[in-house]
């Protein structure tokens, strides 16, 4: 069953070998760069174009009793999730707090972002709550409250790329992560930890900031042609959120995170580490560990490794860049380069997770029901059942492949552009591109290599 | 056992000869820029 939820299904019926779709993938993005450096002479995603929705849609949509209902939702579904979690059956597939936490909010939210912008920060229950608290004390102090302290420009998004981390880890590390009871405790802390971060640099510093949900899904908004401005849903041209991302100190390891965490997920299932695994543990073993505790650590190097292999290969790219010239350091290129890994993050995730959540996702027809899994049926959905003929292999693989594509090709485009603002000369320009174009061929082969690898 | 293999980590290989090719051609092509730019 989980085998078919992941879309571990033998292609017998491609026309061509999997890795030929790889060579393919490759060729589009050499004729995609081309065709940028041909077609595409002035940077057009850098400027700040955004109109409001028509008519009074826009201010409805962003208004106030909107947002305090969203709230209000957020605030329920994280205190059913907790509650059903500590309170409920212990099973990871009967209860609802795993499949509602790693399936319908972390990977459920990612394309609800893309098409319809930052929902999360309207469902946001930390802002919610944030907010309501600091409302309540404004009117208790009858007054404003002390000012928040500044937010430290060194600390930049390292908390969130902390937390996505964190999240990782407790994902694809921990032996118990999908315990319920040890998932209401993670939310527990994590909760406990933002109100503290939001109490002294303010909510909407924090949530713009550091807190790692609302800068993960905030960043796939980015690719949405909606935004919110001013209490106003507007439209904006896509992908144009990400060329006004502010990167700091950071950003860089958020987008390596963001990257290595799927790309570890799909390699721990390939033979390259299916076989070292066990040798790895067994060396932990023997420096006295539990089992457990060395498979722990042994998952815990993987994640590690495979984050700084992204890491290192985007750094690659750069040092490349700057060896053409145009005087800027690495550090300010990697910085000005890394929104173009937004969407290789999401073509990753939709690549790899696609049958998940597709699959798994239907699951909480029947969670939502009896979401303790005690055997209740709340709204008369408890016997629905998973439809694992929604899609084919061939056809999940096309979906896959077409993601990665898509992806890498958003991803050159936006390089492409921040390069033509960026070069004082369009020439030199497109030079510093043949590494980044280097990059995204090496994402792209990675990325067929795991799902091939997912299949094996 | 590392020939009995090959097919299996052939195919590996596969996926990854077309960044290996491309950056091979970029450092070439870096090189001669290099040298041509040293001799001008």
């Amino acid at each position: 069953m989980i085998q078919i939820a992941h879309g571990l299904v033998s292609r017998a019926d491609l026309p061509i070998p999997e890795w030929l779709f790889g060579w393919a993938a490759a060729m589009v993005l050499v004729v995609s760069f081309v065709a940028l450096a041909v077609l595409w002479p002035e940077p057009r995603l850098e400027r700040e174009r955004w109109r409001p929705l028509p008519g009074a849609l826009g201010r409805v949509l962003a208004s106030r009793p909107i947002e305090i209902l969203c709230g209000a939702i957020g605030v329920l579904l994280l205190g059913v999730v907790v509650y059903a979690g500590l309170r409920g059956t212990q099973s990871s597939t009967a209860n609802l707090a795993p499949t509602f936490i790693y399936v319908a909010f972390w990977l459920g939210l990612v394309p609800l972002s893309v098409v319809f912008g930052d929902v999360f920060k309207a469902f946001n229950p930390w802002r919610a709550i944030g907010r309501s608290v600091g409302w309540v004390a404004s009117k208790a102090a009858r007054g404003d409250l002390p000012a928040p302290l500044s937010y430290p420009e060194r600390l930049g998004h390292w908390p969130a790329t902390a937390g996505v981390f964190a999240f990782a880890v407790m994902e694809l590390v921990v032996s118990n992560g999908d315990k319920p009871e040890n998932l209401a405790v993670a939310a527990l802390v994590y909760s406990a930890l933002t109100f503290i971060a939001m109490a002294l640099y303010g909510v909407e510093t924090w949530i713009a900031r550091g807190e790692a949900f609302s800068v993960y899904f905030n960043l796939f908004s980015r690719i949405s042609p909606f935004e919110t401005r001013d209490r106003v849903v507007g439209l904006r041209q896509p992908l144009s959120g990400l060329a006004q991302l502010k990167a700091g100190a950071g950003t860089v390891a958020l987008l390596a995170v963001m990257i290595g965490s799927v790309t570890f997920d799909g390699a721990s299932e390939a033979p390259i580490w299916t076989g070292i695994a066990p040798d790895i543990a067994s060396f932990f073993g023997d420096l006295g560990l539990s089992p457990q505790r060395a498979l722990e650590l042994t998952f815990l190097l993987g994640l590690t490794a495979a984050i700084l292999l992204v890491y290192g290969f985007y750094r690659l790219g750069v040092v490349g860049a700057r060896s053409v010239g145009g005087g800027f350091t690495a550090e300010r290129l990697a910085r000005a380069f890394v929104h173009s890994l937004g969407p290789i993050a999401l073509a990753y995730v939709a690549a790899h997770y696609f049958t998940l959540l597709l699959f798994q996702g239907q699951a909480m027809g029947y969670l939502i029901s009896d979401p303790l899994g005690d055997g209740s049926d709340l709204f008369g959905t408890a016997d629905s059942q998973i439809d694992y003929s929604l899609i084919g292999s061939d056809a999940t693989w096309y979906w896959q492949v077409g993601f990665v594509v898509a992806g890498h090709v958003a991803a050159l485009t936006l390089a492409h552009d921040r390069a033509l603002a960026l070069y004082d000369s369009a020439k030199l320009g497109v030079r510093s591109q043949y590494w980044m174009l280097a990059v995204m061929v090496g994402f792209t082969s990675l990325a067929l290599w795991l799902l091939s690898q997912a299949n094996a | 056992m590392l020939i009995a293999h090959a097919g299996h980590w052939l195919t590996s290989v596969a996926y990854f000869v077309p960044v290996v090719a491309f950056l091979a051609w970029l450092v070439i092509t870096q090189i001669k820029d290099r040298r041509g730019r040293s001799r001008g």
